[in-house]
């Protein structure tokens, strides 16, 4: 154990092996812990900038030349909102008449997903949802009909599914459908 | 001799020393951390057959390393209550599985609103095929009359004409896997996912 004396008699404290073990246990914690949020801070920032703050993204229907996010479901049309509620809340609201399944899910910056309304828990009523988070500056009475969602931060993803059968069929029906998500910053 | 008696006070070491001892740590500590990772994609959870899926995906009860696990190989994912995942990455005899192969894939539909069986490359991602068809769901699906579904994936169409069964296109040869969504399971399958009746992965032929 001569690498071990040396370490022990030779070195002052940055150069002992239980430093270095312990800034490589802290630095193992850290990526461990980091991995989710640079992922989502990724995919939040990916939108080409001069879309960039201009309301949802509207991802072409899913093919095998979607890259942006594994494991991609075909059967499904996206819309995308990332929110940053740190100082202002947002209003999400969005009316798709469909006969099929739908979904509206949020997702934490660290990629939890935290809150979820399907077509069956909206029972054909226009969806209308306010997003606060934590710190959240207090903006008075939500408006009428609007319910309440406290995100676990302040920043994060919204991600609207579609489910659809033939594409080709259905264009029409769940491009308008998926085109009624609004996402608009609460004055 | 003590062995404190063999410091030299004098000693120190040279900077650039310390900074490779520290860039050394780091290293380790991220390396470790990315191998811990990449070594749990396909591990864990609950299984089904050969189907594995994660009780905790999407979860705000998952630990920092099945966070991580999820953000990386099903970033995305909804929680149980909403949709389960289940990924096969072996035929039902345990062999890996490969786009080259011929596979047959058949069971009762599963116990939910709306379900699908995508096929996806090693890399996570879509099998690009001339007949942009990339999943075989509820809708597509035909079901024999006890209400199962059969089809095949490989790189060239089933036999027949017509042919003898759906066709999921999984060209070249490349790692594969299968992903079953089931979108609003029945509350006693997201209850008790190991109890999902679990499609057969069944290799056909000698995979040439």
């Amino acid at each position: 154990m001569n690498v071990l004396r040396y370490f022990r008699l030779r070195s002052p404290w940055y150069g002992r092996l239980e430093v270095l073990a312990a800034v490589a246990l802290l630095t193992h914690l850290l990526v461990v812990w980091a991995i989710p949020y640079v992922i989502m801070a990724a995919l939040s920032m990916s939108r080409p900038a001069e879309e960039r703050g201009a309301g949802p993204l509207f991802p072409p229907m899913t093919d095998a030349s979607q890259r942006r996010v594994v494991m991609p479901s075909p059967d499904l049309l996206y819309a995308t909102c990332a929110f940053d509620v740190r100082q202002r809340p947002l209003r999400i609201q969005a009316d798709p008449k469909l006969p099929g399944y739908w979904s509206i899910a949020l997702y934490a910056a660290n990629s939890d997903n935290f809150f979820v309304l399907n077509d069956r828990q909206a029972a054909g009523a226009p969806v209308d949802l306010v997003l606060v988070g934590p710190g959240t500056p207090a903006t008075g009475a939500l408006p009428a009909g609007a319910k309440g969602v406290t995100a676990p931060g302040g920043r994060g993803l919204l991600l609207m599914r579609v489910l659809v059968g033939d594409y080709a069929v259905e264009r029409e029906a769940v491009e308008a459908a998926r085109r009624t998500l609004r996402c608009t910053p609460l004055n | 001799m003590a062995p404190e008696d063999e410091l030299n006070p004098a000693f120190r070491p040279h900077w650039y020393g310390v900074l490779a001892l520290y860039l050394a740590a780091l290293t380790v500590g991220a390396g470790s951390a990315w191998l811990a990772v990449r070594s749990q994609l396909d591990s864990g959870g609950v299984m089904a057959g050969v189907w594995r899926t994660s009780t905790l995906a999407g979860s705000s009860d998952a630990d920092i390393y099945t966070r991580a696990v999820i953000a990386v190989g099903a970033l995305l994912a909804l929680n149980r209550d909403e949709t389960m995942y289940y990924v096969a990455t072996t035929d039902s005899k345990g062999r890996a599985l490969r786009s080259r192969c011929r596979y047959r894939i058949s069971g009762p539909a599963p116990d939910a609103r709306w379900w699908s069986v995508t096929a996806y490359a090693e890399d996570r991602f879509l099998f690009p095929n001339a007949e942009r068809r990339y999943s075989l769901n509820g809708g597509t699906a035909p079901l024999d009359a006890r209400g199962h579904f059969a089809f095949e994936s490989g790189p060239t169409p089933p036999a027949g004409n017509p042919p003898a069964a759906p066709w999921l296109p999984t060209p070249g040869d490349r790692g594969l896997s299968f992903t079953l969504r089931l979108y609003n399971p029945a509350a006693g399958l997201a209850a008790a996912p190991a109890s999902l009746a679990a499609p057969v992965i069944e290799r056909l032929g000698g995979c040439e």
